[in-house]
């Protein structure tokens, strides 16, 4: 018997989901809630209202690797991430913050935030370590989700983010 | 009663231990362990009457340092506490023999709910 490669295998692997089609602003909107008020605070809410540019940003992620592959980015300004890292360390925050301590607090939010998006994402799939620095770039515009918010005023945006640059499109 | 906290993270270690006494568990000592092969090390020298572990964690994971305690023959009570709550890791918790499997965020409730058959 001969079998025909009829390319639809080939096709049927090269399809890859973008996150558009598998999670909503909402839906990131309502994890990232439930994250800051289970560890910044009681009363800490999340207002859906883009603000400025953050004056000197920094980020923390986690990266997911499965059915879809990409990155969990929260972007603040350092001050903010400070603020955010004394609201979790609560009575045990030091006079003087260390980095070492940004980078803990900072991370976690993000592993968290992460850690419930992956949830509701097909998998199986790996959750990467937090990091925090300089934000991944976004490889792909249309693999992409985003909310911008404002915590005490201050503005934080959660980037769901393909880590693949779009696919050729067929001629 | 001595509880073990394994988690790379010290901040989510100090927020495990505050919930741990919000939770009215406040008369138990804490040990910390900074990723799994540190609570695999302090199980034995430290012999915690339960471990509560995050699942991510350099050096070893949690499911790796629960993989070890169960092939070393020790039976300590094991629940994680992780960002990840997917039916599959619930189930290879499970299966690992893990008691429970909190999901981060938790509050003080849902620390009741896992714990009150564990520890009194």
């Amino acid at each position: 018997m001969t079998a025909t490669d009829t390319g639809e295998r080939r096709r049927g692997s090269d399809a890859r989901p973008l996150i558009t089609d598998l999670i909503d602003e909402a839906t990131v909107e309502s994890i990232a809630q439930e994250a800051w008020v289970a560890l910044v605070g009681e009363d800490e809410i999340l207002v859906p209202l883009p603000g400025d540019a953050p004056v000197d940003p920094v980020s923390s992620w986690v990266d997911v690797v499965g059915p879809w592959t990409g990155s969990i980015v929260l972007t603040t300004g350092r001050r903010t991430a400070e603020e955010l890292s004394r609201a979790l360390l609560r009575e045990a925050s030091p006079e003087v913050l260390e980095e070492e301590d940004v980078v803990d607090a900072f991370g976690e939010i993000a592993n968290v935030v992460g850690g419930n998006v992956k949830a509701a994402l097909p998998g199986p799939s790996g959750l990467s370590l937090p990091e925090v620095g300089e934000a991944p770039a976004v490889r792909n515009p249309g693999d992409l989700c985003r909310i911008d918010v404002l915590w005490r005023g201050e503005p934080v945006s959660i980037s769901v983010q393909g880590a693949l640059p779009p696919l050729p499109t067929a001629p | 009663m001595k509880i073990l906290v394994a988690d790379d993270s010290r901040v989510m270690r100090q927020i495990v231990i505050r919930t741990l006494r919000q939770a009215g568990y406040d008369d138990h000592e804490i040990v910390e362990a900074e990723d799994g092969a540190d609570a695999l090390a302090k199980v034995g020298s430290e012999s915690p009457d339960l471990v509560l572990s995050d699942w991510n964690m350099p050096n070893m994971t949690g499911i790796e340092c629960l993989q070890a305690l169960r092939a070393s023959g020790s039976a300590v009570p094991f629940g994680f506490v992780t960002s990840e709550g997917s039916p599959e890791m619930r189930e290879k918790a499970a299966n690992a023999g893990a008691l429970f499997l909190i999901a981060k965020p938790f509050n003080e409730e849902t620390f009741q709910e896992a714990l009150s058959g564990v520890i009194a």
